[in-house]
């Protein structure tokens, strides 16, 4: 952060090292504490108020690097954490600490999966969801990450509801740097599962996005992720809504790219193949159309289907100021299952 | 004490600074502005100067504890904080300690937290019971505080049980705000606020919650805070970085009779800058971008930078408030902050911020500062969020809730600490304050002489 002191015209920079640098017209540079302790440079006084407003935000960071995980299994790697053996010059970091991030149905699967991560890369979380009971074991399980968590329990196809919560969300952590459009409706037969999907997976995405714009506005590394699906992009066995809707999605996220590119908002889609996991929809199929189950499994080339954290660490990734140049993207994790050859 | 040496102010001709009144720059608004900014009261007040030991002697410390807070009506909790039956609060003033409780009639009722056996306080935390019962020996009584069960009844013939009931607390509510007074002999509550609730009429507080609740200890004397809150002036040296947008040295300041509003436009160059920056600095100004960052809203052509910040607010209230488009610039621009006397902080309009201020404790150099953020909501109220304590040491930052004002806070306070220590260092004997811009300060003085000396 750069401001001008409006008396004394001194210019005060924060610099990466928790200093700042203060330029004074008339009396030269110093460099300075936040306390006002003085380093070096010939000015040797500087305002305490300026100095703490300017250099101050490096106080506030989440407290994430300093306190390990209650539960460090439960953990998921952080990416690139192979690389960093001593001498690696390719080290990535994702630049997550201390973003805020809000996710909508992050109670259970790929949602709670994606909120976790976001939470272990020192991310303040906001999630919705319809069950409460669900809502609140999430919440804990993410406070106990020692991050900010603001949650609320909603139905993500009531636009006004979500618009409020992203609102209060984006109060209550002091802004957002991330949105994640992740609730679904799921697949369904009939003229129902196409409003349904239109509701919340399409205008979840879009209502969601509109009103955590005046948010994504004012951070700098601001990023959209919604959750598509490899139903959108390869035939799946029937017509469904559910693949027609994911499909739209994936064009309105491509349209958004473009036109929120100038205003420094990245937009992507994940598109997930089949994801297993306790009580999930493969699960669920696994259970009571076997062969289905076993089709799909046989599709998968790399003999098994996803689970939500690597879906989670792929969203984490594209939302990340790594993925700084990624926009318009749908990026497909499936472990092979569609066949297709995307040019 | 010689209170005889507190000079009134000689000369009643009014001090203004240069530059835009508040009331001319109403005129400029693009919608109609409400009667109540338009008021101005015509107090004149005593007490340009006050004796330093007011805030650094215990002995005026434990006056203030017997005259002030033993006899004076105060914001004890919200009605949202004790929605059902048997939700109750603690609030602790100096040695007091009052049970707030909602009865199973719904009414609010307040006792000292005391048990009427051996004297254990009731209740160590705010919580939800559908009787109080104390935890040592087990005395219980009702929510309407009569008793309820003596273990043992065989062994306190003595005791009646009409006799015996908790013993009650005044209470009044107002706004969602629940106020007590420990004089049985108070005045009404009503007759004690006047005219504030007309003042709030076209921003009822009664309908937000409480989107956020931080406090914060302070190691300095609980007026030397919250007076660092009741004006404008020390904006230009203490958050030099606000002045583009910030109308501070024009601010205007009324007083009645318990209370006291300062209003300070935003979205207006300080009168102290040479160069009157352009409507997109002091936009940039308000929104904290840096002189290297990218602008995050631009001002319209033909529009001002007021305009335009009234216009987002708008945008953001719309369906939240009713008729928002009637709103004026104002309302949604400038910070309206009232004072009731003693420790109570209600701002106006919509900029959500009540602030609260007491002693901690027995000590005049230790208080506690609370800031609330009161949102409006619609539909089913959200719950209160959950009340965040901050050590005497920490930064408002740690409490991401309050979003960007956290780091103003923290201007605030580098002062604080800073100056108990100053008075206590003095060779001096009395503070001073200016004639108008510290109006509500020299209000709050006169009123805190009125009931020492009573």
């Amino acid at each position: 952060m750069k401001l001008r002191h409006a008396l004394s015209q001194a210019i005060y920079i924060d610099q990466e090292d928790g200093t700042v640098l203060v330029e004074d017209p008339n009396l030269g540079e110093g460099v300075f504490r936040i306390n006002g302790e003085w380093i070096r440079g010939k000015l040797r006084d500087a305002d305490p108020h300026m100095l703490l407003f300017v250099g101050g935000p490096k106080l506030a960071k989440p407290n994430h690097s300093r306190t390990s995980s209650p539960n460090p299994k439960a953990r998921c790697l952080p990416l690139g954490s192979n690389s960093n053996a001593p001498g690696s010059r390719s080290h990535m970091e994702l630049g997550l600490e201390g973003k805020r991030v809000l996710i909508t149905a992050a109670s259970r699967g790929i949602g709670q999966a994606t909120a976790q991560c976001f939470a272990d890369h020192g991310c303040s979380v906001a999630l919705c969801a319809r069950g409460e009971k669900q809502l609140e074991i999430a919440s804990q399980n993410l406070k106990e990450r020692g991050v900010q968590v603001f949650s609320q329990s909603l139905d993500v196809s009531n636009g006004d509801a979500l618009k409020n919560f992203i609102s209060e969300a984006g109060e209550a952590l002091g802004g957002l740097d991330v949105y994640v459009a992740n609730a679904s409706a799921g697949a369904g037969p009939g003229e129902e599962a196409w409003q349904a999907n239109f509701d919340i997976d399409v205008m979840g995405a879009v209502r969601g996005v509109e009103a955590s714009l005046p948010f994504l506005a004012d951070s700098e590394t601001a990023s959209v992720v919604f959750i598509g699906s490899t139903a959108a992009v390869e035939f799946l066995g029937a017509p469904q809504a559910y693949n027609a809707m994911k499909a739209a999605l994936i064009a309105h996220a491509s349209d958004l790219s473009q036109s929120l590119a100038p205003r420094g908002i990245r937009v992507n889609v994940v598109s997930p193949g089949p994801v297993f996991f306790e009580g999930g929809n493969w699960e669920m199929i696994k259970q009571t159309m076997p062969q289905v189950y076993e089709r799909a499994l046989a599709q998968c080339a790399i003999g098994r289907m996803g689970t939500p954290d690597e879906v989670a660490r792929t969203v984490v990734f594209l939302a990340s100021p790594a993925a700084s140049l990624i926009t318009g993207a749908n990026l497909v994790a499936d472990g092979g299952f569609t066949k297709r050859t995307s040019f | 004490m010689d209170f005889e040496n507190m000079n009134p102010v000689k000369n009643p001709k009014e001090s203004r600074s240069n530059g835009l009144s508040y009331q001319q720059l109403l005129d400029t608004d693009s919608r109609e502005v409400p009667d109540v900014l338009r008021m101005q009261s015509s107090r004149d007040l005593p007490f340009v100067r006050v004796p330093i030991d007011r805030y650094t002697s215990q002995a005026f410390h434990d006056l203030e504890f017997e005259k002030i807070w033993k006899k004076v009506w105060q914001f004890a909790c919200r009605e949202e904080q004790i929605p059902e039956v048997g939700d109750h609060q603690i609030y602790d003033i100096g040695k007091l300690s009052i049970l707030i409780v909602r009865g199973q009639d719904a009414i609010i009722r307040a006792f000292h937290n005391t048990c009427l056996h051996r004297g254990r306080a009731l209740k160590d935390r705010p919580g939800r019971s559908l009787q109080l019962q104390c935890p040592f020996h087990g005395w219980t009584w009702n929510l309407d505080g009569s008793l309820k069960q003596i273990p043992c009844r065989w062994d306190f013939d003595h005791v009646k049980n009409e006799k015996t009931s908790l013993t009650e607390i005044k209470v009044g509510t107002w706004g969602g705000f629940v106020f007590i007074n420990p004089d049985p002999n108070a005045e009404a509550f009503e007759d004690y606020i006047g005219d504030l609730p007309s003042h709030f009429e076209r921003w009822p507080l009664e309908e937000r919650y409480i989107a956020a609740h931080v406090g914060r200890i302070m190691e300095c004397n609980w007026k030397v805070a919250q007076e660092g809150f009741m004006e404008a002036y020390h904006v230009a040296s203490t958050h030099p970085q606000m002045l583009s947008a910030i109308g501070d040295a024009n601010s205007q300041y009324d007083a009645w009779d318990h209370f006291s509003r300062a209003i300070t436009a935003n979205m207006t160059p300080s009168p102290h800058l040479r160069k009157k920056p352009s409507e997109q600095e002091q936009l940039d100004a308000m929104m904290g971008v840096s002189l290297d960052g990218k602008p995050s809203m631009t001002v319209p052509e033909q529009r001002t930078a007021r305009q335009t910040l009234g216009q987002l607010s708008r945008m953001q209230l719309q369906g939240l408030v009713p008729s928002v488009q009637d709103l004026s610039d104002a309302e949604l621009s400038d910070s309206i902050y009232y004072t009731l006397f003693p420790n109570f902080h209600p701002w106006g309009a919509y900029n959500r911020i009540t602030y609260r201020f007491r002693p901690l404790g027995n000590s005049p150099n230790q208080s506690l500062m609370e800031v609330f953020y009161l949102a409006p909501f619609r539909g089913k109220r959200p719950d209160p969020h959950p009340f965040q304590l901050l050590n005497a040491h920490a930064s408002w930052t740690e409490a991401p809730q309050l979003g960007s004002l956290a780091k103003v806070f923290d201007q605030d306070t580098l002062n604080m600490a800073a100056v108990q220590k100053g008075l206590h260092a003095a060779g001096h004997q009395e503070v001073t304050f200016s004639q108008y811009q510290e109006t509500k300060i020299r209000h709050f003085h006169s009123l805190l002489d009125q009931y020492v000396k009573s």
